[in-house]
């Protein structure tokens, strides 16, 4: 009696399961095994696995699209600068309000909280005649700061919430022989926090590399980033260069996909850390 | 070290946190509502006009066509993405071979941009060579013509938001199942109950705060929706396929009407408040209850 029943819910698991891969997984697998293929075989239909794989589209992007390379040198700089400047402040603040309690302190955690209901696209509106007038348009910087401050909030709600699980008598120890605040945050805290830096960092790096909207207002030439040449490279597609279009795809995604998965672990502490502290 | 030093320092090591978010989200969206009751374009001074822009937007056909297909994709993706998420988080809690490995196909989404995911999808869906339209075309199913109908295309956004957010969705219920205690599902083993009540019994309740919050979130960055449209229709065609975004990133960029954009971007910051208007007050309650005073 027992045994088809239990036969029955592995092979509904196993349907399930291969559902879900095939969901997540397929949109991204087509992507990057056409980046290998030539054009004619792009257009085959129906699609087909066994092909000839060829590096023409990549060095086909190379040739033509120059700068799709020099996008993705100003996205790297622009995450990097980004990322350092939200962990940062993030772990800084984290620890404060971690280790205090005072009413001004709860107003102003909870003043983080609120500001993440601000949409984005609204603040462009003021933004974009003041970044001008500072010359700031077309720069690294604007994005760098842009990027940190959406992620600063939810930042440092990860911190303390990190921060939080570090004994408070690891402190206490440290401030009797005389440590300062300061110091107990450089020499225990920080270092003790390593896995929410990295959950914080995995948030900002997904977001800064990603990023479309602000990069679409404020950059042009110089600070474009890779998705906005990608971009451009969708907008070129009415003579579709597919091949090209998915091995840009492939460069600008493996990277990225790659730190998610290594850092798989700390991304799921971040998001539950994140949303049911606020 | 006296409390009132204490304060001084806690402050200074928030302050720059503060000062970001202040200066670069918090004045701006104050200036966002100063401007809304301005006429005012790019490089010419404002006026006060009051409420002008308000009922100018309140009364623009293609606002309300942008309302309601904002309405509607956000309520597609965040329910189909709850009861997914739902059950994709009761699946791997009941025991999967190469969890671990499950796991990571599952975050994959998480980590592809909107321009990239735009790029997979127009690419699956392609009217000609997509491997999605050939399987529909073979199961001699319509197949979707997202340049033509705005409801397609509406329909290949919502796709592509479940499948880049599910991930999000995904991790909060299946963190809240892994939190549920074992002794109470043993417990309800031993009274007897069927797979189903201890569904219903157990799981369901204990899930629902967190399958609030995953809603929460969902709703209110769902609402902010813009990359997917803009680069999957352009909001076309003929503006059929805008959203709230969308059509203030129109209004501002390109047609330069400052003050409608203002107005319809104070609109959405108050939308979004009001949804989270519950979780604040908890909140708020929360943070004030442990603090002394």
């Amino acid at each position: 009696m027992l045994r088809p029943k239990r036969l029955g819910i592995a092979l509904f698991k196993t349907v399930m399961v291969a559902i879900i891969a095939i969901w997540s997984l397929l949109p991204i697998a087509m992507i990057f095994i056409s980046s290998f293929k030539f054009d004619r075989e792009i257009f085959a239909v129906p699609f087909r696995l066994g092909f000839t794989p060829t590096f023409s589209n990549y060095v086909a992007l190379w040739e033509q699209w120059g700068g799709f390379f020099s996008g993705l040198v100003n996205s790297l700089i622009i995450t990097v600068f980004a990322t350092v400047l939200a962990v940062l402040a993030s772990a800084i603040a984290g620890y404060a309000y971690s280790r205090n309690r005072h009413p001004v302190l709860s107003s102003s955690a909870f003043f983080l909280i609120f500001i993440r209901l601000i949409p984005p696209i609204v603040i462009t509106l003021p933004l974009f005649p003041v970044v001008n007038q500072l010359r700031l348009n077309d720069t690294h910087l604007v994005l760098i700061i842009l990027y940190a401050a959406f992620f600063v909030s939810l930042g440092t709600l990860v911190m303390r919430t990190f921060i939080d699980q570090i004994p408070i008598e690891i402190d206490e120890a440290a401030h009797i022989d005389g440590a300062s605040r300061l110091q107990v945050l450089r020499r225990l805290i920080l270092p003790l926090s390593g896995q929410g830096m990295v959950a914080v960092a995995v948030f900002v790096i997904v977001f800064s590399w990603n990023e479309y909207l602000f990069a679409l207002i404020f950059t042009t030439a110089n600070a474009r980033t890779a998705p906005i040449v990608i971009s451009e490279m969708i907008g070129a597609i009415e003579g579709v260069q597919w091949g090209v279009l998915f091995a840009a795809t492939s460069i600008q995604l493996l990277p990225v996909l790659l730190f998610v998965i290594l850092a798989q672990k700390q991304l799921v502490a971040g998001l539950t850390a994140g949303s049911t502290k606020g | 070290m006296s409390e009132r030093k204490g304060l001084m320092g806690a402050l200074a090591l928030v302050a720059p946190v503060q000062a970001i978010v202040t200066l670069v989200i918090f004045i701006p969206a104050l200036y966002v509502l100063w401007l809304s009751f301005q006429s005012s374009t790019y490089g010419q001074a404002a006026q006060f006009v009051g409420l002008a822009n308000y009922s100018r937007v309140l009364s623009d056909p293609y606002f309300w066509r942008a309302l309601i297909n904002t309405a509607v994709v956000v309520l597609v993706v965040v329910h189909v993405e709850l009861l997914l998420g739902l059950g994709m988080a009761l699946l791997f809690a009941s025991g999967l071979v190469a969890r671990p490995l499950l796991l990571a196909v599952v975050l994959a989404p998480y980590a592809v941009s909107e321009v990239s995911a735009v790029v997979m999808w127009r690419f699956l869906f392609d009217p000609s060579i997509g491997i999605v339209t050939q399987a529909l075309l073979a199961l001699g199913l319509p197949t979707l013509e997202w340049a033509v109908f705005p409801s397609h295309g509406l329909f290949i956004v919502a796709l592509l938001s479940i499948w880049l957010h599910l991930p999000f969705t995904f991790i909060i219920l299946y963190a809240a199942r892994l939190s549920v205690p074992g002794e109470l599902y043993e417990a309800a083993a031993i009274d007897g109950a069927s797979p189903w009540a201890r569904f219903r019994r157990v799981t369901l309740p204990l899930l629902v705060p967190a399958m609030l919050i995953a809603m929460l979130f969902r709703y209110i960055f769902a609402f902010r929706l813009f990359s997917e449209v803009w680069l999957m229709t352009g909001g076309g065609p003929a503006r059929q396929t805008e959203v709230l975004a969308v059509y203030l990133y129109n209004e501002a960029f390109r047609y330069n009407q400052f003050g409608t954009a203002s107005a319809t971007g104070w609109l959405l910051v108050i939308a979004s408040l009001g949804l989270a208007l519950f979780y604040l007050r908890k909140i708020y309650k929360e943070m004030f209850a442990n603090a002394p005073a």
